[in-house]
């Protein structure tokens, strides 16, 4: 296929992203009137390094970030109220701005995330980058890189989906996939859903995730022939694990992906296995999955599992 | 006195099923009085973990350790194994262990389903 027409599917499948739809909603915003001291404590709580500042009206005035504040800080102005010292230059993003137009802004402006503001200049969410790799992400549902350059993307220490890095030693929990014993499959599932419910997860993301990681295991120890891993990390709001192994990889994922469609060898499907159902189970159970293979390379499977989202009240 | 169910709206419990099946119950004893809400039947493992609602009760011809794994990761109720067939030891161990349920009727699994429905009780895609 020619270039140019390759670009212009590409940009065709992403043309009904709207900012809207890949930002995150549950913004921190502080109102223009609190104390500086007070938007010190929430960055603090929230861990976070800036905030969009908004009017009784709930419309965008400003924005506060950590340098504002060490500025005030140091010249004991700390109880005065935000507006005072906030940045009135506000890039914003709308709503209802294409995907590209969300690119551009971060190409043209070197922020690290944008406020997102509706029709009234209200804010509605924040978009990071990290929100547009998962906004293109949703929109494969699935992402399948078989390419020699991707070879080391294979067992990296970074995550296929957000970029940032996980390092295997820092795993909340950890198995190593015994891949000879048909028998023994789904008990590194199993073991990761006990060592999740002792605490105090939601059932329905420690279920989920049980049934997405059973699934990632009996792959590998059906398909792999070879050896697996099960990590488990655990962030502030998500859960991400990664099965990965060193086996001989998916010949063909579009097939692959088919429900009902199957490779397993007769004696595997006595004993239950080989519906066909794996890597559809993994996409309905997971928030976000991603499956990097190469054909004797390995593969790898990253599933995100998004907690409750926890709603934070106007200050 | 006829079976109990649902549509009395009386309250299904495990052990109602139990007498209709004439089960055994190998697994599990204590939990003879909780509530069954809903019922599937399935022998493909991959049916089981993406089918079944928590808090089931799964009918089966599945008799490998495999099942009891299964169905603890997606919160069953618990198991029937259809046709009295023979289960493997290191199974009832497993669930044993893990204070799961597990039962035996020598009805096969059409008809067995088939009572159970007659008693009300409906599947994980009533409604859809």
């Amino acid at each position: 296929m020619p270039e140019n027409n390759k670009l212009a599917r590409y940009a065709a499948i992403f043309e009904d992203i709207k900012a809207g739809d890949i930002m995150s909603s549950n913004v921190v915003e502080i109102s223009a009137e609190k104390k500086i001291a007070h938007a010190k404590e929430l960055m603090k709580i929230k861990k976070i390094s800036g905030m969009p500042v908004v009017d009784e009206q709930r419309r965008l005035v400003g924005i506060i970030s950590i340098e504002d504040i060490i500025h005030a800080l140091e010249f004991n102005k700390i109880n005065d109220p935000i507006r005072r010292i906030m940045s009135t230059q506000v890039v914003t993003i709308h709503q209802g701005d294409s995907l590209a137009a969300v690119v551009d802004k971060f190409e043209n402006f070197k922020f690290g995330r944008f406020p997102v503001v509706d029709d009234d200049n209200r804010v509605c969410g924040i978009i990071s980058k990290e929100d547009i790799l998962h906004g293109i992400l949703e929109k494969f549902n699935l992402i399948y890189i078989h390419d020699r350059k991707r070879t080391t993307t294979l067992n990296t220490e970074y995550s296929a989906i957000t970029g940032e890095k996980l390092n295997a030693e820092e795993a909340n929990f950890h198995y190593r996939i015994d891949s000879s014993d048909i028998d023994a499959a789904g008990t590194g599932a199993a073991k990761l859903k006990q060592f999740l419910s002792g605490k105090n997860f939601h059932n329905d993301i420690v279920r989920r995730v049980g049934v997405a990681t059973y699934e990632a295991e009996t792959n590998v120890v059906i398909h792999s022939r070879g050896q697996g891993d099960i990590y488990f990390f655990q962030d502030e709001d998500r859960f991400i694990v990664r099965v990965v192994d060193n086996g001989v990889g998916i010949e063909d994922l579009d097939k692959a992906m088919k429900e009902g469609y199957s490779t397993a060898p007769d004696h595997i499907r006595e004993r239950g296995f080989g519906a066909g159902m794996g890597i559809a189970n993994m996409k309905r159970f997971a928030d976000k999955l991603v499956i990097i293979s190469e054909k004797n390379a390995g593969t790898q499977v990253e599933m995100i599992f998004y907690l409750p989202t926890q709603t934070w009240p106007l200050i | 006195m006829g079976a109990r169910g649902a549509k009395d709206g009386n309250m299904i419990k495990v052990r109602d099923i139990v007498a209709l099946l004439d089960a055994e119950v190998l697994s599990g004893e204590n939990k003879l009085d909780e509530e069954v809400k809903s019922v599937g039947a399935s022998d493909m493992i991959s049916d089981i973990l993406a089918l079944t609602n928590p808090g089931m009760i799964v009918l089966t011809g599945y008799t490998y350790p495999q099942v009891i794994r299964t169905a603890l990761v997606t919160d069953l109720l618990g198991l029937i194994v259809v046709r009295g067939k023979n289960i493997a030891p290191e199974t009832i161990t497993y669930a044993r262990e893990n204070n799961f349920l597990l039962m035996r009727t020598r009805g096969y699994l059409y008809s067995s389903c088939g009572k159970i429905y007659g008693m009300g009780l409906r599947g994980s895609d009533a409604g859809k």
